[in-house]
């Protein structure tokens, strides 16, 4: 008879941890969950759930949460990340003032870079890379895959009409000061890419778009 | 004598029409050179915004010539089109309200006859017609799949299993049915031991010697379940959740080739890579695909006021689901890797850009850190930080600087 339940139990526990892999939605088990989640606000982490974790919980938090519980109850939707008070800048930071519709006055301004120009334009060209060439094509001549679309499997898929191109006679002309403004503020169709590019990479996209164009 | 003069009438009023004429609508030439000087200028310029026959963000070009007041008015709206609305002509504010007050970009630099061959191309292509219809898109936010759903080939394999098994039972039935019919009739000796042998399946069963060998399978298996088992506790490789909005990265990444570091913005700057807020969405979706119900997830999400185009007050946090969780106890540093060690997002990541779900695809355990750190050489290229370092081990050691050579594996480096 223990024999049996033994060979049970075997089984059983085979079978238990086979399903310890992680894959599609099960994340697969945890050792030492503890260590895992973290008692401290994780910012990309929120688990509402107030029992998760509870057969790991040792210590008694006051409002009796479990081991898991990972939530700010004092922010707006109870977020571990909350936006920066409004009217405050990060330090060593200036903000830009000059509104979106300023593009004439912007276009005035001069680019701030100044010494060695072969080593701007070469990270010009790197951020370049990076957030303007799937739309405005790596010569500039807005034709980027998001700008022409692509097809998959003979299926057109959609594409974003109305990149400029960077060298058409429109453009030509522009200056440094008009380029770093309309990254920032977005002009037209093109939105505003301020929030993810820093002052000083977009004053270095300006100097290296300006080298395409000529 | 009358004749010959009715003529010459004829023909100098021909002659007067066709130079009014002229003035009037100025002719828009049919030279294939201007034609073609036309197409590339039409390319460079005017593509952007404007198809001949498909309204894009400006309206479609084609017929535009007998559309338009006149060419000269054409030519006044191409070089400042705010300032023709500015002076209140009728069909040019009618237009500018038409297209959600979109200003055309003022082309200044256009000559007249760079416009006219425009215009020519343009003509050409109109009465060339539209281009031959494109395959339709499939329905919005799905993918076309070609071949058996793997669901199906479950069921087909069950139905197989099931197949081969009823065959054995009736092949059984046959055997001992013909066994019965040949009892019946009179058999030599060897004829007889051959139908009723001794060893049959059941004392095959039955033996030693296939009790041990089915034991022995059994037990490795077991076994080597059991050690899989637990070397994959505490490993999360292969977690794939469902998103709240079916983002394809395969689509984004791949297929556009939109870089990473687009999205991921904090990578070059920070700890964390950041997943993208959703103005950077917003970015291409205020006008791509906004019809798909997955965009409409995070317009609402976002609070996208399309006719405005700003931002609403009631914004809601997309709840993305974490991928990759790294232990309370490990630090990780992604400008660190990407900036200084200048490491691929692929080599970690895997191939995100052909990933429809993004699962994890690195072990992302303390061996898979330190075999790496083990391995890789010290990007110090370039980077003055490291020469003094390179100096010193150079002194020492005739390899190449490895990252374990400068600490990469003190335990303090990522545990504190």
């Amino acid at each position: 008879m223990t024999s049996v339940l033994n060979k049970k139990l075997a089984a059983l526990t085979v079978l238990a941890l086979a399903s310890c892999k992680a894959g599609g939605d099960y994340q697969g088990m945890e050792y030492a969950p503890n260590m895992y989640h973290s008692v401290a606000y994780e910012p990309y982490t929120q688990i509402t759930d107030k029992d998760a974790g509870r057969w790991v919980t040792s210590i008694e938090y006051e409002d009796g949460h479990a081991e898991y519980y990972n939530s700010n109850n004092l922010n707006p939707h109870k977020m571990n990340m909350r936006m920066p008070p409004p009217h405050t800048v990060s330090r060593n930071y200036m903000p830009y003032r000059l509104p979106a519709d300023s593009l004439e006055v912007a276009a005035k301004k001069v680019s701030p870079l100044k010494g060695d120009e072969k080593a701007i334009l070469a990270e010009g060209k790197v951020l370049y890379e990076i957030y303007c060439d799937h739309c405005h094509g790596a010569k500039g001549e807005g034709d980027g895959k998001v700008a022409t679309g692509v097809t998959i499997d003979g299926v057109e898929r959609g594409f974003y009409a109305g990149v400029a191109n960077l060298k058409g006679d429109a453009y030509k002309n522009i200056t440094e000061g008009h380029i770093f403004h309309v990254i920032t503020m977005g002009k037209g169709l093109m939105m505003p890419h301020g929030s993810q590019i820093s002052p000083e990479d977009r004053w270095k996209i300006a100097r290296y778009v300006k080298s395409l164009q000529q | 004598m009358i004749r010959t003069l009715r003529l010459k009438y004829l023909l100098t009023y021909l002659w007067i029409f066709s130079i009014s004429l002229a003035g009037l609508a100025q002719e828009i030439p049919t030279d294939p050179a201007i034609i073609k000087e036309g197409e590339s200028l039409f390319k460079a310029n005017c593509q952007t915004c404007h198809r001949v026959h498909q309204k894009l963000v400006g309206p479609a070009l084609a017929d535009v010539y007998n559309r338009a007041p006149s060419i000269d008015w054409i030519k006044a709206f191409i070089r400042n089109s705010a300032a023709v609305i500015a002076s209140g002509d009728e069909y040019a504010v009618k237009l500018y309200n038409e297209y959600n007050k979109t200003q055309m970009t003022a082309f200044t630099g256009l000559k007249d006859d760079q416009i006219m061959a425009i215009l020519a191309y343009i003509k050409d292509e109109t009465i060339k017609g539209p281009p031959q219809a494109q395959p339709q898109p499939g329905p919005a936010g799905q993918q076309v799949t070609t071949g058996v759903p793997e669901s199906y080939l479950n069921v087909i394999l069950i139905g197989l299993v099931v197949i081969l098994v009823l065959l054995v039972i009736i092949l059984g039935f046959l055997i001992s049915a013909l066994k019965r019919l040949i009892d019946q009739k009179p058999l030599s000796e060897e004829d007889r031991e051959l139908v009723h042998s001794t060893v049959t399946l059941s004392t095959v069963v039955r033996s030693k010697g296939f009790l041990f060998i089915v034991v022995f399978f059994a037990t490795t298996l077991a076994v080597k379940a059991v050690i899989n088992g637990l070397y994959s506790i505490g490993i999360q490789k292969g977690y794939a959740p469902k998103q709240p909005i079916a983002f394809s990265h395969k689509l984004h990444a791949g297929a556009y080739e939109i870089d990473c570091k687009y999205c991921h913005t904090g990578v070059l700057k920070g700890k964390s890579a950041t997943i993208p807020s959703i103005n950077i969405c917003m970015n291409c979706h205020s006008q791509v695909k906004t019809e798909s119900p997955q965009i409409q997830k995070l317009w609402a999400a976002a609070d996208w006021q399309p006719e405005t185009k700003t931002y609403g007050p009631n914004q809601q946090p997309i709840e993305w689901v974490r991928i990759h969780n790294l232990p309370d106890l490990a630090y990780f540093n992604h400008a660190q890797h990407v900036v200084v060690g200048g490491i691929e997002c692929q080599t970690c990541h895997g191939p995100v850009e052909e990933m429809e779900v993004v699962q994890q695809y690195s072990l992302l355990t303390m061996g898979w850190c330190i075999d790496c750190h083990r391995k890789t050489d010290v990007n110090a290229k370039g980077n003055a930080y490291y020469d003094k370092l390179v100096e010193l081990h150079s002194k020492q050691s005739k390899q190449p600087m490895k990252v374990e050579d400068i600490g990469g594996l003190e335990c303090a480096k990522c545990h504190y």
